[in-house]
């Protein structure tokens, strides 16, 4: 079949036209939202989603999960927050201390999950707890708020008065992905070993390896994801993730699901995770515009992830009766 | 039956427990006071309950992130019917109860219908009840509670043993007696164990998977409730630390994640390890951060033991053993 | 003979295609009835006809002299026809018993399980099928055999009035295979009803009384007696033509510098001491019985499981592989696995992209880049050449034929260049056609100058291609001969070498 028609039934194009309709409905109910202001916090804020999305994709594709990217990416942002409070460092260096960080407790987890043989749910699970529990401890739960205003002003600046640079580092990072996972033999490898961890045994890949990359990728992202909020608040601290980190889990896992990114592994979309991130965002942003009941974003957060995995299925039955897939 | 009760799984978590005890109460003679009791067995019912609501999904073969939301929804609805409406507290309770219930329900129908993982089904549902929640609260809690409920959520029947006990060991007889003599829990277990033989022996695998939801929601929303009557006010922030805590326990007790195997006393005693450790970094006035640590610590050592024990049961297969 | 069962005029259709067409079958008290066919014969949606899975797009069936109409495969189980799988339908952590009774968890959810009595009537079945076990123990501390033992007496208990067996001898040792035979052969006596499913003929020859052959869909032969046949009559049933060995002529090619060498190499999985040699453009067949440890040699050659003894030598230099990525990436080792929907391919991806795997590092450009061109510029050659049938390189290769998928992963070793290629059981689940075609590429490669070592159950296959027959048993090289093709005297002097008798070492 064509592929203008493959595109057309395809995730991505329908996260295309969602955002548009939704993006009509907000500015007729509400003309705020096209304003400059509303449309430079939008971008902000879906800069960081994305990121979150990102960091979960990457861990999805090898077949598992990680409920640990928010106690990752509050660990980053803290270990960032205190190198530069601390130490008095220059952000360049501890952005790169809090990457490092996020690397390092992302590979850990790999580590224990390609030695333990268990199932990345537990074992992220457990880890949840012991990073943020640590992060805690070693905090007293109190923030660093002696950030670079260097690194402090990308977070509010605004390019053509419009555009954020989180917004800017997030579209190299996606740009970076896409390279990686389609142009790369590293990247194809992670896939397939994510795909099919025997086949790619046998054809020569070490699996482990590759299963490890994907979560010290997950932890990096996770750790720009964090230290982006620090740069947007100016100040790292414990609680911007929740209680755990728990608040990170959903839009992890509605990016990468609203974009048809495959939970069985295997199959990612850099594209429609972007898209389902920025999509999520905009039904926030615009609810919170619009005043529906603050309080009930959660709700329809909820049931949007619902509908979209029910949609899907019935998509892909569609597809399958119809013999396109 | 032909196993010796030293290899069972509960028997490890036993002895980690009565060993806890005796060295703790040494260090520490306060351990050991009826008062400290108390509130020991009052954190092992309510952790109990949240444990075992897991645990039947665990049986099953697939897992339930919305305990924690279950709870603090029915909790809320308890706290919220009693003092807005002026409803009894037996009535509020049952009330919350079918909520409970009725979330699980559909918890599990989207499960066996739509066949969509549980872990995506119930993050969804994670997210709506605690919305729910947060919709009707705004984030306030509901402070009148009745006397009732709150002696019955502190004060002991039988010096120290607390009220709250009550419901959680018959909860606990209640498990043991379907998972283990009757045919609806042996069929829970064999969906978990294996789904495609059990649905061709007839067991109609949807509506066990709804029947194992329908309990965790129950056994969620009466952690909730008996929260309430604890904390003595209706937190809409129940539920929120409840989900390391719900797979901390029957992975201690020797559960195995892809379903099939749990054990009741062995989650009882998991429950019972993880309330000791956290009295006693309290009694040791040790950082409280620090439990957090320790619980995740205890999944990866339990997850890793039970692992181990699978493997070596494999290998003693294989060189064949029988 | 009564006649229990009786299917007439089947028809079954799939999008597209015509599965079963105008297919009859019956079936009498008291015997054993083989059902065979080709993959893709039509077999399998038979089965899934009779047992409930599919609904018949036409036909009757009638069970025991009333309508038979299998709601679904419950229901199939309920009036009469029981199956044993090849999967095992069993709940591991279960008692002997419960599983043998496991229906009855379905009928009273909330009445107290009387164990002591459960327990009782399932030692009945135990005796009726000499399973020397404790009903009480969990299933899954039993052997495979006696698993499969317990699946039986489950179909039995229910009264089935037919047992259905889908390659029950497929994991079992030769020993326990007599054992299951001789359990069936009283089942029989007794007046069961057995359809015996399977691929091995000499199994179907030994136990079956009558034969339904199944071929493109339709019935090649319906209900024959099979004292009537002889070997090569099933088998041009089966394939509409004589089994055919090519008149190859054998090749002396056990000369100079072996490309792979196993010196002494003992495992940890328990292999002794083996020692095997395979030169530039030799195909060594590696023969043994279902469980003498050939695959496991191989992958402990290809470093997935670890050599505790002795060495392996590749051009006479000795090779240091921790992992598979050193076989494939420093010693171009291939493996064509056996299991290729788990082991060989990765199904959801595309043609392109798993013809490529092994060789993504090699072509990889400017740390690591790499483009869909340089990939199709070292792949498709190999595509074509192989004659793969598919609609695009974009494809899923899960949506590919068994034949198709079997030369994309050999097709996935020639693009890697392999110097040594290791292939087991080739053509396991791939038509007639793609297997003659596999056994002359197999033939060619050899002739470029791979060196080759094929395991097969397949003794036409091993006598039709090696040069040199190596024969393994209990995780040891019992011995070795040059291939004379001489099918009798192969056959024999291999069935004697596993027996252990040293002397037909020629």
């Amino acid at each position: 079949m064509g592929g203008p028609l493959r595109f057309l039934l395809s995730n991505e194009f329908g996260l295309i036209v969602l955002v548009l309709l939704f993006g009509i409905l907000f500015s007729t109910l509400s003309p705020a939202f096209l304003s400059k202001f509303s449309l430079y916090a939008l971008g902000r804020t879906s800069a960081v989603n994305i990121m979150i999305g990102f960091s979960m994709m990457v861990v999805i594709i090898t077949g598992g999960l990680n409920l640990s990217v928010g106690a990752i990416g509050v660990g980053a942002a803290m270990f960032g927050g205190w190198l530069m409070q601390a130490f008095g460092m220059p952000w360049v260096p501890g952005v790169i201390g809090g990457l490092a960080m996020g690397a390092a407790l992302g590979a850990l987890n790999g580590v224990i999950i390609v030695r333990s043989g268990l199932h990345s749910f537990i074992i992220t699970l457990a880890t949840m707890s012991i990073f943020f529990g640590v992060m805690i401890y070693l905090t007293r739960a109190e923030s660093y708020r002696e950030i670079s205003p260097a690194f402090t002003s990308y977070g509010r600046m605004k390019i053509l008065g419009v555009i954020s640079p989180l917004l800017l580092v997030t579209f190299a990072v996606a740009i970076m992905l896409s390279v990686l996972f389609r142009f790369t033999a590293l990247g194809r490898e992670m896939l397939v070993a994510g795909a099919n961890a025997r086949a790619a045994e046998i054809s020569g890949i070490r699996v482990n390896r590759m299963i490890t990359y994907c979560h010290m990728l997950s932890g990096i992202l996770a750790g720009v994801a964090g230290l982006m909020l620090v740069s947007r608040t100016g100040a790292a601290i414990p609680s911007m993730a929740g209680q755990l980190g728990q608040d990170w889990l959903l839009p992890a896992f509605l990016g990468p699901v609203l974009g048809g990114t495959l939970l069985t592994g295997g199959r990612l979309s850099v594209l429609g995770t972007l898209l389902g991130s920025f999509l999520v965002t905009m039904l926030t942003t615009g609810l919170l515009l619009m005043q529906v009941g603050a309080f009930w974003i959660q709700t329809y957060l909820g049931l949007l992830l619902l509908a979209a995995v029910l949609i899907d299925l019935a998509r892909r039955s569609y597809l399958e009766r119809r013999k396109l897939l | 039956m032909n196993q010796k009760f030293w290899q069972s799984e509960w028997f490890g978590p036993l002895l980690i427990t009565v060993t806890a005890i005796v060295i703790v109460s040494s260090l520490n003679p306060s351990f050991l006071s009826p008062f400290n009791i108390q509130i020991l067995l009052l954190a092992i019912s309510v952790n109990a309950m949240i444990a075992f609501s897991q645990m039947i999904i665990i049986a099953i073969g697939q897992m339930n992130l919305s305990v924690g939301a279950i709870g603090g929804m029915a909790a809320i609805s308890f706290g919220g019917m009693m003092e807005v409406w002026g409803i009894p507290w037996p009535i509020a309770a049952v009330l919350s109860l079918s909520i409970g219930l009725l979330a699980g329900i559909a918890n599990g129908a989207l499960c066996a219908y739509t066949g969509i993982s549980a872990f995506v089904i119930t993050l969804a549902s994670l997210s709506i009840f605690k919305g729910i929640n947060l919709g009707i609260t705004e984030a306030q809690p509901f402070y009148d509670i009745p006397d009732t409920v709150k002696s019955l959520g502190n004060d002991t029947f039988l010096h120290p043993l607390p009220w709250l006990v009550l419901p959680a060991v018959a909860a606990a007889v209640l498990l043991w007696y379907l998972l283990f003599r009757l045919p609806l829990g042996r069929a829970i277990l064999a969906v978990g164990g294996n789904e495609h033989a059990a649905a061709l022996s007839g067991i109609s695998v949807p509506r066990i998977v709804i029947v194992a939801h329908a309990i965790s929601g129950l056994l969620a929303a009466l952690a909730g409730i008996m929260l309430v009557g604890r904390l003595q006010i209706g937190q809409p922030t129940i539920g929120d630390d409840w989900l390391i805590l719900s797979f901390a326990a029957p992975v201690i007790g020797g559960a195995i994640l892809t379903g099939g195997h749990v054990s009741v006393a062995g989650t009882f005693l998991g429950v019972a390890i993880v309330a000791i450790i956290t009295q006693v970094l309290v009694l040791f006035s040790i950082d409280p951060f620090l439990v957090q640590v320790v619980l995740g610590g205890l999944i990866l050592w339990a997850v890793g033991i039970n692992r181990y024990r699978e493997v070596r049961a494999h290998r003693k297969i294989a060189a064949g053993a029988i | 003979m009564t006649e229990i069962f009786n299917a007439q005029g089947i028809l079954k259709t799939f999008p597209g295609v015509k599965a079963l067409e105008d297919v009859s079958v019956s079936l009498t008290r008291g015997s054993i009835h083989a059902l065979l066919g080709e993959n893709g014969a039509g077999k399998s949606t038979l089965i899934k006809v009779m047992t409930g899975v599919y609904r018949p797009d036409g036909g009757t069936m009638m069970l025991d002299g009333a309508e038979y109409e299998p709601q679904n495969t419950h229901d199939a189980i309920v009036k009469g026809i029981g199956v044993v799988h090849q999967e095992r339908n069993l709940i591991p952590r279960f008692s002997i018993a419960e599983n043998i009774f496991l229906e009855h968890l379905a009928d009273q959810p909330l009445r107290r399980i009387d164990y002591p009595k459960l327990f009782q009537d399932a030692q009945r079945w135990l005796d009726l099928l000499e399973i020397d076990a404790d009903p009480a123990t969990p299933v899954d501390r039993l052997s495979v055999a006696k698993m499969q033992l317990v699946e039986i007496a489950k179909a039995l208990s229910l009264n089935s009035k037919i047992l259905m067996l889908d390659e029950p001898t497929a994991s079992l040792t030769p020993h326990e295979t007599d054992t299951l035979f001789g359990i069936l052969r009283r089942l029989r006596d007794d007046g069961a009803s057995l359809v015996f499913v399977s691929h091995k003929l000499e199994e179907v020859q030994e136990i079956c009384d009558s034969v339904t052959v199944l071929r493109d869909g339709q019935n090649a032969c319906e209900s024959r007696r099979l004292d009537e046949l002889g070997r090569q009559d099933i088998v041009r049933l089966m394939i509409g033509r004589s089994e055919m060995i090519p008149d190859w002529v054998a090749r002396d090619r056990a000369e100079g510098q072996p490309v792979l060498e196993l010196s002494n190499v003992s495992t940890k999985l328990g292999h002794k001491a083996v020692d095997l040699k395979v030169h530039k453009g030799e195909i060594v067949g590696l023969y043994g019985l279902v469980g003498a440890g050939r695959s496991e040699l191989a992958k402990a050659v290809l470093g997935k499981f670890e050599i505790t003894d002795g060495e392996v030598l590749v051009n006479g230099i000795s090779a240091k592989i921790n992992s598979v990525a050193d076989a494939v990436g420093r010693y171009r080792i291939g493996y064509v696995s056996e299991d290729r929907k788990s082991e060989g391919l990765v199904l959801i991806h595309s043609v392109l992209e798993n013809v490529g795997i092994p060789i993504w590092r090699r072509l990889s450009q400017f740390g690591g880049f790499l483009t869909n061109g340089t990939v199709r510029k070292h792949t498709v050659p190999f595509i074509q050449k192989l004659e793969v049938r598919t609609p695009s390189l974009e494809q899923q290769v899960g949506n590919l034929s068994g034949g198709n998928q079997q030369k994309i992963s050999v097709a996935k070793w020639l693009a890697a260049e392999a110097q040594v290629l290791i292939i087991d059981e080739p053509s396991v689940g791939i038509d007639i056609k793609t297997k003659a075609y596999l056994h002359e590429l197999i033939r060619e490669l050899s002739d470029t100058g791979t060196a080759i070592l094929l395991i097969t159950s397949d003794m036409p296959e091993m006598i039709a291609l090696a040069d040199r027959i190596v024969v393994m048993n209990e995780y040891a090289v019992m011995g070795g001969f040059n291939n004379t093709r001489d099918y009798t005297e192969m056959s024999e002097g291999i069935m004697g070498l596993i027996q252990g008798d040293e002397t037909a070492a020629a």
